[in-house]
């Protein structure tokens, strides 16, 4: 398994996702300048211009013409898919939650009214994912507890508190019946999104910054590793820096992804289940196809 | 009378009254007296009891009268009239107390599998622990998890019989098949013990005066069955631990001072001959392992050259004298079988002096081996240029291994001695990143291993017969190494006294097959628990060794019924956690179909469901890629 190397920015990666097809592939760097791939080569589309500011969180729409990015220089950006050119921003504030309506976003967004607000008070949300169906809103915090929004009300419906630590990541599963959350407490947890049950637990001995769910198989995948910060030793043998295979349902972990020399800050799965990729604080995103050999592996039971 | 005592001060305090303001002084004082008629709801016990206690008996009074009878002082206490008054007219023998079974203090022994045991400590932090472990295939066995079970660390007896454990109060043994108390030695904050070879005596060592008992000696040696103190000693200066250091057979004990060696006698505890030894500059001493000899060295003084001396107890007899020159230093390393002795002797070529601190240079090193078994007790020498790291005897065999020369260029040498013969080189090693050498209990294999930061953490498993590297691998910031005392396995550790991260230990086989790998937050302290030695003769075991590929199909059919057994389990489990989960997804999935329809409202009608579940929708679209250019020269 010889990976594909992207290397378009210039500091770290932190955060990649791919498109609902699967053939763009967008990353995020503290460098101010989202970029879109090719999964399939490796080759660069282009990169969104405009942040002036480390970018944090990005995501596409499902039909793959809007991408949109947060940054630090407290502003979202919509952009269009195709030309690369930023349709509005608008200004963020200290923690909020703002429902606004992009079906049919234009330049007016930026005096555009949300249509909800949800101030967050207690600890601040450090990841976030729509609840299927678009009804709820799920929001990680750097407490480690979760919590489901009703979006027609803004009101807490639930909450868990499972996690000891900041919730870096979470991801659906690929029929969003659940997700998988990653913490610094050296967990990964999945979660039933209707009810937030506790249904498996993955550990680790290193801050987990990411993990994804296989939308084929029976598998997770962890990135993390010793925070950039910690590490007290020029090893990358020791800082951990695997990509980490665990079967979903044993929690047993059966497989590891040698190649970054600093923590994974975010991973994803192709949609259709046969590659991954890694973006790490190295800068570099690395595009993995998966071997036969990988597929053919079984656990007895 | 109360009033007039308020009025007192008040008067007294006039002054400071005044300067607080007026406020105070004109209060009216507030009236306490209860009501006429008020009954009180709190008896005395309730709202006094504790002063209660205290209040003065009709006893205490009696108890305090006593009588003076006769000449010349006959004493007796008011209270023994009246308990002497009421001994009954007939005599009752006592009733025979049941016999109190002693714990079988070897049961761990007669484990069937020879399953050897070991104990882990967890610091304090989040819940100090002690764990006892049966090293079980294919997965240890938890015997014993006790909360707090000791203030600081935990030690095995030298035959593994007793566990101590610290506390504030003092050392406390344990033993038996449940780890019930055994004996408890009252010493407070004692911070150091050693147990005497046999396990008859106990030395414990409380190095700071305490202030709540000054009087406490410092140093108490116990008789381990009675739990008596058999004598106790207040050290004049700070020594090498241990102080007192045991003979083999638990017979004598000695501790060293300026100038003198004092021997000492058990059971009596008294000094050998009532006297001490004078040695001037003597400097260090260590007992021979099998026999009641003592090698003692003593530094140079001017013209009289330094010297090793090995010393027949009791009779005190100079059995062998060796002279030796321009030495700095010297470490005395007896072999397990006390067959050879050996003194690593540090020299050096210049010393001068600086301020009261003396300065070698020009360092070389010895070794010096003494052949203990053979008449007149011959010495040979081994000579190194380099400085030595470690030494190490292999504890059953005729080798030793040392570490030599600095940091890139470590090589470690192998030597053997042979009766009647100077020892020979038999390999040398180079360019190794280790620090220390563990021989295995039974020797033959050894491990070099690079602890701490320095070290790198790396391991080497050497079979010394052929010196064939089994593994190299390595256990990063690894501070601990330790054989099992059949020499099967190894554990390596990384303690939380020494680090902050991955702390844990792994077990590794005699051949370096990593088996486990056991992270374990605030992991401290690993212990094997240590096997007295064989009962078998020589003999015996070498019959053993020769009908061993007899042995070989029963041992291979109980491992493989072991690991099929847990496989089984394993699998078991899996497909329990398998069903369970797929029970729950069928639930899922059926509500997921049930909102098919929701989910194609949302998306415009258009299914997006599965990648390709749209057939209708999909635009073709065709880009070319790049793959390689060629350039061809056409002439």
């Amino acid at each position: 398994m010889k990976p594909l190397m992207l290397h378009g920015h210039e500091r770290a990666i932190t955060q990649i996702k791919y498109n609902r097809e699967g053939d763009l592939l967008f990353s995020s760097s503290k460098d101010n300048k989202p970029n879109v791939w090719y999964s399939l080569n490796g080759e660069r589309l282009g990169t969104f211009n405009g942040h002036q500011g480390a970018v944090w969180c990005i995501d596409v729409d499902w039909t793959t013409t809007r991408f949109m990015s947060g940054a630090g220089d407290n502003t979202f950006r919509i952009w269009d898919c195709e030309t690369g050119t930023e349709i509005d921003k608008a200004m963020g504030h200290n923690c909020e939650i703002f429902i606004m309506d992009v079906r049919n976003v234009d330049e007016s967004l930026s005096q555009a009214d949300p249509i909800l607000k949800i101030p967050i008070i207690g600890s601040r949300v450090s990841s976030m994912l729509w609840g299927a169906l678009d009804e709820t809103l799920l929001t990680g915090h750097e407490n480690g507890e979760i919590i489901q929004w009703d979006i027609k009300t803004g009101k807490k419906l639930q909450t868990a508190k499972e996690h000891e630590n900041l919730i870096n990541d979470m991801q659906m599963s690929k029929d969003s019946s659940m997700f998988i959350t990653a913490s610094k407490d050296h967990t990964a947890k999945l979660f039933d999104s209707d009810n937030l049950m506790l249904l498996k637990t993955y550990k680790t001995e290193r801050p987990v910054n990411s993990a994804a769910v296989s939308p084929i198989l029976e598998h997770v995948v962890l990135g993390g590793g010793q925070d950039a910060m910690d590490v007290t030793t020029t090893s990358a043998r020791v800082g951990k820096f695997d990509s980490r295979f665990f079967h979903l349902v044993f929690e047993e972990e059966f497989g590891r992804v040698k190649g970054h020399f600093g923590p994974i800050n975010s991973v994803a799965f192709h949609p259709d289940g046969k590659s991954y990729s890694s973006g790490g604080e190295d800068g570099y995103v690395r595009v993995h196809n998966f071997d036969p050999s990988y597929f053919e592996y079984g656990f007895d039971y | 009378m109360a009033k007039k005592k308020i009025e007192d001060k008040n008067s007294h305090n006039g002054e400071y009254i005044k300067n607080d303001g007026e406020s105070s002084s004109n209060e009216e004082e507030p009236n306490f007296s209860d009501p006429e008629g008020y009954v009180d709801d709190i008896s005395n016990e309730d709202l006094l009891g504790d002063l209660l206690r205290d209040k003065p008996k009709e006893t205490d009074g009696v108890e305090s009268v006593i009588v003076v009878d006769g000449v010349p002082q006959v004493v007796n206490l008011f209270t023994d009239f009246s308990k002497y008054e009421k001994i009954p007219e007939k005599w009752e023998p006592p009733q025979p107390q049941p016999y109190k079974g002693q714990t079988d203090l070897h049961y761990y022994l007669l484990e069937p599998d020879a399953y050897d045991q070991f104990c882990v400590v967890k610091a304090p932090g989040q819940g100090q622990s002690v764990q006892i472990w049966q090293n079980t295939q294919p997965d240890p066995t938890l015997l014993e998890d006790r909360q707090t079970w000791t203030h600081t660390y935990v030690k095995w007896s030298p035959l593994g019989t007793y566990l101590s454990t610290f506390h504030k109060q003092g050392i406390a043994l344990w033993g038996g098949p449940n780890f019930t108390q055994y004996k408890k030695f009252s010493h407070s904050s004692v911070q150091l013990i050693d147990f005497s070879p046999c396990e008859k005596y106990l030395v414990t060592y409380a190095p700071l005066i305490e202030i709540n008992n000054p009087d406490q000696m410092r140093i108490i040696i116990w008789d381990i069955r009675t739990g008596q103190e058999k004598r106790s000693f207040n050290p004049d200066a700070p020594s090498a631990w241990p102080i007192f250091r045991w003979s083999h057979d638990d017979k004598f004990f000695a501790r060293m001072g300026t100038d003198i060696l004092s021997i000492y006698e058990t059971p009596s505890f008294g000094l050998l001959d009532k006297k001490s030894l004078k040695i001037s500059g003597i400097r260090d001493f260590s007992w021979s392992p099998t026999d009641n000899v003592i090698a003692y060295w003593v530094a140079e003084d001017k013209d009289v050259p330094a010297k090793v001396t090995l010393l027949d107890i009791p009779n005190k007899a100079e059995t062998r004298n060796k002279n030796l020159f321009n030495v700095a230093d010297c470490k005395i390393h007896w072999q397990k079988s006390g067959d050879y002795l050996c003194v690593k002797v540090d020299r050096y070529s210049k010393v001068r002096k600086e301020k009261n601190e003396t300065k070698y240079s020009g360092m070389y090193f010895n070794f010096e081996i003494f052949h203990m078994r053979e008449r007149q007790i011959p010495v040979d020498s081994v000579e190194c240029k380099e400085p030595i790291q470690a030494f190490a005897w292999e504890p059953v065999g005729t080798k030793f291994a040392f570490i030599h020369g600095e940091s890139p260029n470590i090589s470690v040498s192998f030597y053997s001695v042979k009766i009647g013969q100077a020892p020979t080189l038999l390999k040398k090693f180079e360019k190794r990143a280790c620090n220390h050498l563990f021989w295995s209990p039974n020797g033959q294999y050894i491990v070099l291993a690079g602890l701490g930061a320095n070290g790198g953490g790396s391991l080497e498993f050497v079979d010394s017969n052929e010196f064939l590297v089994m593994n190299t691998t390595d256990h990063f910031m690894m501070s601990d190494v330790e054989w099992d005392p059949t020499g099967r396995y190894i554990v390596t550790g990384v303690s939380v006294w020494k680090t902050q991260v991955d702390t844990g230990y792994w077990i590794w086989s005699f051949q370096g097959k990593i088996l486990k790998r056991i992270n374990l937050d605030r992991f401290a302290q690993f212990l094997w628990r240590p096997r007295p030695p064989t009962l078998l003769s020589e003999e015996q075991q070498k019959e053993i060794k020769i009908k061993l590929k007899k042995y070989y199909p029963q041992f291979e059919s109980k491992d493989r019924m072991r690991q099929s057994k847990a496989s089984k389990e394993l699998i078991e489990k899996r497909a329990a956690l398998m069903d369970k989960f797929n029970a729950y997804r069928q639930k899922k999935i059926a509500e997921y179909n049930k909102n098919k329809p929701r989910r194609l409202e949302l998306r415009n009608n258009i299914d997006t469901d599965e990648l390709d579940a749209d057939k209708e929708n999909v635009e073709e679209e065709v880009v070319e890629f790049f793959v390689k250019e060629e350039i061809t020269q056409i002439d």
